[in-house]
């Protein structure tokens, strides 16, 4: 689903924020980002969105060779892509079920598709009480379910998630990855960046540590930190 | 479709009103920029049709007497013909001159039913190889058999013309510093507009909304400012026509020939309203680039 051979990023000014970094993630699977700030987990995030090209090596994702992709086609990989955030990034002047249906609308699909959709989404996040609340009137966990019904509205094959947790109190936290797991279920592929090792050591999932660009670990049902 | 188009409509009209003081402006600007140039081409029409039988160095007009006979007629042609002085000629027959009688006394029906091709003159209008040449060959064809008088182009016709050519200049120069005018306004009022939608705007791309579909309510958006400001000119050059056709009396001899008619006014508002979706789509456009693309 994922695949990386040799990706070298280098931006302006010569900061080096990946060096030859090679992976494979297979359909399905549920990885964990792990490393500390500046190691280049959101370059790594930003290059599987083609927001970025690499500047040396390829980048295969949902079948498609990111690094020469024209930039008219990334609309449509993006289609693939669901993306959730640390500060959630909804809008505040639309409801809930407004949030989720925009995305199902602004990617042109019909109507009754989007009328289908975003009830059954809602209800698998378990929202169905608040469809017509601000997220400014729901709590941090509400408002990172909102958005994940919002990335998973239009079925991505690959759900990337940037520290979705790191507002969230343990509890909270706990409900968000439950939701998560069972995305991961329907066969969605999670890369979840985080720096949250409680939640890294409890699930027990794939771990692949970066450190100052550098892939140092890729571990199969891994820990945060080795060491610790 | 029709879901997708409403979408479009919505966007475009909440974001317009949510810049209402940029929006303002920038019709404003579209309008009178487009009156200026209305207005000018306007009267640019109003001067070819009062001038147009002086046209390409046309410098005088023969007409024939209304009963001269064909052999009359084609020895003055023939004459033209063989004259070295004469650059160019063309005749106007009975039929001719009927259709340009009845152009010219348009708003007088019964003048023009009571007249018979036949009681309107032949004519040729001549252009000599210099415009210093006009006396000395109009002289030749003044007693010709069948002639009835040579008309030269008065002088007040020739500065009328020069006059026109550099008024059309200083309208034109004065049109376009207003249209980049408004072609900066339009811009900048798009900018703010993707500005306050940023948010929206990312999460559209984000999952993948076609560029076009993020980019069309903001280029919607200055085509009805260059519309709305199109609209307003096309009000102001119907208004010129019908002024100048009331101001102009048709049966003064001083001004005969020189009308703008609905036709005139109407061919007009279409280049009007073309220039102001054009420079609105442009305007938005290039605002869209900062943002969008980047």
């Amino acid at each position: 689903m994922i695949r990386f051979e040799n990706v070298t990023m280098t931006y302006k000014g010569n900061v080096t924020a990946l060096r030859d970094v090679s992976l494979d993630v297979g359909k399905g699977e549920f990885v964990f980002l792990v490393g500390p700030s500046g190691s280049g987990k959101s370059t790594f995030l930003r290059l599987l969105l083609r927001d970025e090209v690499p500047t040396r090596g390829k980048i295969i994702v949902a079948g498609r060779d990111v690094t020469t992709l024209s930039d008219w086609k990334v609309p449509q990989l993006r289609r693939n892509i669901g993306c959730i955030f640390q500060d959630y990034k909804l809008l505040p002047g639309k409801t809930v079920y407004e949030n989720v249906a925009f995305a199902s609308d602004v990617i042109g699909r019909p109507q009754h598709v989007t009328k289908s959709q975003v009830p059954q989404i809602l209800d698998l996040v378990g929202l169905t009480s608040k469809l017509d609340r601000f997220p400014d009137e729901l709590s941090g966990g509400e408002q990172q379910r909102v958005s994940i019904a919002r990335a998973f509205v239009n079925r991505p094959l690959i759900l990337l998630a940037d520290e979705p947790t790191g507002n969230l109190d343990p509890q909270t936290t706990v409900g968000i990855m439950r939701l998560l797991d069972r995305i991961n279920r329907t066969g969605t592929t999670v890369v979840m960046a985080t720096h949250d090792s409680r939640i890294v050591d409890t699930m027990r999932r794939r771990v692949i540590e970066l450190e100052h660009g550098v892939l140092i670990r890729d571990q199969a049902r891994g820990i945060y930190g080795v060491g610790n | 479709m029709f879901t997708r188009l409403g979408y479009f409509a919505r966007e475009t009209w909440v974001s317009l009103r949510r810049n209402i003081l940029m929006t303002v402006a920038g019709v404003l600007t579209v309008a009178v920029s487009l009156c200026v140039l209305g207005g000018a081409l306007l009267l640019t029409r109003l001067v070819d049709h009062g001038t147009a039988q002086w046209e390409n160095g046309v410098q005088f007009e023969i007409f024939m007497k209304t009963d001269a006979t064909l052999s009359q007629v084609q020895a003055v042609q023939t004459q033209l013909k063989n004259d070295p002085d004469v650059r160019t000629f063309k005749y106007l027959s009975h039929d001719d001159a009927y259709r340009q009688f009845k152009r010219w006394f348009a708003s007088q029906p019964d003048l023009v039913s009571n007249t018979r091709p036949e009681d309107l003159p032949e004519s040729f209008r001549v252009a000599p190889r210099t415009a210093a040449l006009t006396s000395l060959v109009g002289n030749r064809f003044v007693s010709q058999a069948g002639v009835d008088q040579v008309n030269t182009a008065p002088e007040s016709v020739k500065s009328l013309l020069d006059a026109t050519r550099t008024i059309r200049y200083i309208f034109l120069t004065i049109f376009l510093a207003l249209l980049f005018a408004a072609l900066f306004l339009i811009v900048n009022t798009i900018r703010l507009a993707t500005f306050a939608r940023r948010r929206e705007i990312e999460v559209m791309k984000l999952v993948g909304a076609s560029n076009w579909f993020v980019r069309i309510p903001f280029l919607f958006e200055g085509m009805v400012q260059g519309v709305i400001g199109s609209a307003a000119a096309v009000g102001a050059v119907f208004g010129l026509q019908s002024l100048i056709s009331s101001s102009i009396s048709p049966t003064d001899p001083l001004w005969r020939g020189w009308y703008v008619g609905p036709g005139d006014a109407t061919q007009i508002s279409l280049y009007v309203i073309l220039i102001g979706v054009a420079i609105g789509g442009f305007g938005a456009w290039i605002g869209l680039r900062r943002f969008i693309d980047a």
